[in-house]
């Protein structure tokens, strides 16, 4: 058993619960109020308001016209340049976050291995990651235009044939998830490192005692031990993919033709190009469901991970 | 009531159910609020004198007209005492930003700025405050002089009068007389000639020189210009003398074909290239024609932005198939209309014809800067005209004075152009023929139009 070979203290889940359970009924409507009316403002009526406008013929100008029942949602099926971005985006999201996973997840095991400071390097690491994204987006478009850009410039210089990736379909949709990559691959290095932090020493000698070799280690020790952070990131990547809107704008404005249209970008110019708000609230609950149930699918996965390590 | 009985009465799914409660309550006011008003303020009283000595109006205006507001201010205040407060936005951003400012009832402007396309949707929407009596009861405006191809495609919705025309865009073709000479080539007439001379040019170039801009990229106001100024070339029109569309015509498909056909020997790529592109690749002397506003011609000729100085000239859009009319695109185009929920809508009415007037318009045009172009016959006329378009003014005065090719501006306009520029963005990419892409979209407009 894992538990107690790292010496964990076992917790008695039921007791914890029942312990929880009375704490909150304790709690006065004053002591609630705060939560309750957060609650109301960020959450309920978004939702009240966005299914009302779902609902109804709205437009930016006139929300809430008239009732039209599931016209909405009819409409948004219907259109194949919606449905196109909901499959857009799910490949979009896994593939992005699977690769900034694997990626991240060798950047932070080289961190590790170096020791526990990070020092200058981290500061490095941060930088992608407060660059607004805009203007990430206005930097890789700068480098790989077609005409003028960094790379046909370096790639001329080499005495190479220039290339064109956001001239052609798959290749602006690849270049979307490497620019998404070089954003986001350090804050995934960042959390992954902080949980290898994590792992005893105790559990690793005592692997290294039985004959592990490094990769045995990696393998069977520590990954297993933190793949619940993993998937945590992961969760947090796919969602972050799922919304990736600002270099989709930026870099290709959902080109060449539909082939980098995701569905927040789609969303978008439902609502503020056609004025379509109606429909574009539609889009957005359907859209949202696509989401939810990649979501709910990785954090079944995880807690089914965290189940399987206590 | 104790403590103890706390729990029963107020157990997290009582509090959860509660707040989802209210909030529901809370959606209901606005959305109760919304059906019924219809956010306008007092109506614009068309005999009034509004004293506007003191006065401050805010204005939204095209980002790239924001210069002409700059020449507006001075003459404005020095002429009324009045002050005007300028929010320049991005012409894609322009109606929305509108739609929004009334629809959440701010009504941070007085004056609004809108591309003619957006007109019924501003006018439906309750956005602008119906200007046909104050034009009226102001014979001063002369209308009679505004430019008849714009002033109703600009202003005109439903019978009623929603602005005055402020800035009369149309493309025209910028040539560069250099490479064209290089290349032994003649101005181009038709559009077959303007492709016979993007081909020669991009494929003797060898990445040096690109015989033409096409710009792709996929907004109603890059891509959309791009097809408009092909198809009134070739003859054909978005809607018929009833309103229903024409896109599956023969002229339209030919049109879109001769698009497809100059593609290849673009810059690369169409789709890619919007006017962040377009400009450089024409002002600094890789690219040897480019459709554009006829006010590109004053930065051509500013040697602190063009390489091309001397080096280019201009020619009405070319003809296409068997037209032989020369035509031209009413690509873009801006109007000023007054805020409904303008507090202040006397005042903005009298800065409206104002900055209409005749003599502004002159004014404007006169200033590199100011990104305006001719609403009024006297202007085209006019010696500082001639002076500021110098060799393109004729051609402008040409297109102005014809009958050029109309956009939808009807309420669904925005959401119809979307759709054009989409299924045309699919044929750039290879993906459908001429013919299907427009027959989809013709059904498609057909479908929203009823």
């Amino acid at each position: 058993m894992a538990d107690s070979a790292i010496g964990r203290p076992a917790v008695r889940w039921g007791a914890l619960r029942r312990h929880r359970a009375r704490r909150w009924s304790g709690v006065s409507p004053w002591q609630a109020a705060p939560v309750t009316l957060a609650l109301l403002v960020f959450t309920a009526y978004p939702l009240v308001y966005l299914v009302a406008l779902a609902l109804t013929e709205s437009t930016l100008a006139q929300p809430l016209r008239e009732w039209v029942g599931t016209d909405n949602f009819r409409a948004a099926l219907e259109n194949d340049v919606f449905t196109g971005s909901l499959w857009r985006s799910t490949v979009f999201a896994v593939l992005a976050a699977s690769v900034q996973l694997v990626a991240g997840t060798a950047l932070a095991l080289a961190l590790h291995a170096r020791g526990r400071r990070l020092g200058l390097l981290g500061g490095f690491l941060l930088l992608p990651l407060v660059t607004p994204p805009v203007m990430v987006g206005v930097a890789w478009k700068l480098l790989l235009a077609p005409v003028g850009g960094a790379l046909n410039g370096a790639l001329g210089l080499a005495g190479l044939a220039p290339v064109n990736p956001l001239g052609d379909e798959r290749g602006a949709f690849l270049a979307l998830v490497v620019i998404d990559t070089w954003q986001w691959t350090p804050f995934v290095a960042l959390l992954v490192y902080a949980a290898l932090l994590g792992v005893p020493g105790e559990l690793r000698e005592a692997a290294l005692l039985d004959g592990a070799g490094r990769l045995r280690l990696l393998v069977s020790v520590v990954l297993p031990y933190v793949r619940p952070a993993l998937l945590a990131v992961l969760l947090l990547r796919l969602v972050g993919g799922f919304k990736v809107f600002d270099i989709v704008y930026v870099v290709t404005a959902g080109g060449p033709g539909a082939a980098t249209n995701t569905s927040t970008y789609e969303i978008q110019r439902t609502a503020l190009e056609s004025f379509k708000v109606g429909t574009a609230a539609a889009e957005t609950l359907l859209f949202s469901l696509v989401v939810g149930a990649v979501a709910t699918l990785v954090a079944a996965v995880r807690r089914r991970a965290v189940r399987a390590e206590r | 009531m104790s403590r103890a009985h706390l729990p029963h009465l107020l157990s997290r799914r009582a509090v959860l159910r509660g707040a989802l409660g209210a909030g529901a309550l809370a959606a209901a006011g606005p959305l109760l609020g919304a059906c019924g008003g219809d956010g306008g303020g007092d109506a614009l009283d068309p005999a009034a004198k509004p004293k506007l000595a003191g006065e401050t109006l805010k204005v939204l205006v095209n980002q790239p007209n924001a210069g002409a507001f700059e020449v507006l201010r001075r003459t404005f205040k020095a002429e009324t005492g009045a002050d005007i407060q300028v929010t320049p936005v991005p012409y894609d951003k322009l109606l929305a930003t509108a739609m929004l400012d009334a629809q959440s009832g701010a009504g941070q402007y007085d004056v609004i700025m809108y591309w003619y396309v957006g007109l019924g949707s501003l006018a439906e929407g309750g956005v602008l405050e119906d200007l046909t009596d104050y034009i009226k009861a102001n014979p001063d405006i002369d209308t009679g002089d505004l430019l008849p191809s714009i002033y109703d495609p600009y202003t005109l919705y439903q019978g009623r009068r929603w602005g005055l025309p402020f800035d009369g865009d149309t493309h025209i073709l910028f040539y560069n007389t250099e490479l064209f000479e290089k290349y032994r080539l003649d101005a181009p007439k038709t559009w077959e000639d303007s492709n016979a001379a993007a081909e020669k040019i991009t494929k003797d170039g060898r990445g040096e020189h690109y015989g033409v801009i096409v710009e792709g990229q996929q907004v109603p106001i890059i891509l959309g210009c791009t097809f408009a100024n092909r198809l009134v070339g070739f003859g054909g029109r978005f809607l018929d003398d009833n309103g229903r569309p024409a896109l599956a015509s023969e002229q339209a498909v030919a049109a879109l074909q001769s698009l497809l056909d100059v593609a290849p020997h673009a810059l690369p790529t169409p789709l890619q290239t919007g006017f962040d592109q377009a400009l450089p690749a024409f002002l600094s002397g890789r690219a040897a024609q480019l459709e554009f506003w006829t006010d590109h011609s004053v930065k051509a000729q500013d040697p602190k932005q063009s390489k091309v100085v001397d080096k280019w000239d201009v020619v009405t859009l070319p003809i296409g198939g068997s037209n032989t009319a020369h035509n031209t695109s009413l690509d873009a185009g801006f109007a000023l209309g007054v805020s409904k929920l303008s507090k202040k809508k006397e005042a903005a009415a009298a800065f409206v014809k104002f900055a209409a007037s005749r003599k502004q318009n002159e004014a404007q045009i006169a200033v590199s800067t100011s990104g305006s172009d001719p609403v009024r016959t006297s202007t085209l006329s006019s010696q500082v005209f001639r002076k500021s378009f110098g060799r393109a003014a004729d051609v402008v005065a040409e297109g102005l004075s014809g009958k050029p090719l109309v956009w939808p501006n009807g309420p669904e306009a925005p959401e119809l152009l979307q759709t054009l520029v989409d299924e045309l963005a699919l044929a750039l990419q290879g993906k459908q023929q001429a013919r299907q892409t427009l027959e989809k979209v013709q059904s498609a407009w057909e479908k929203r139009l009823g």
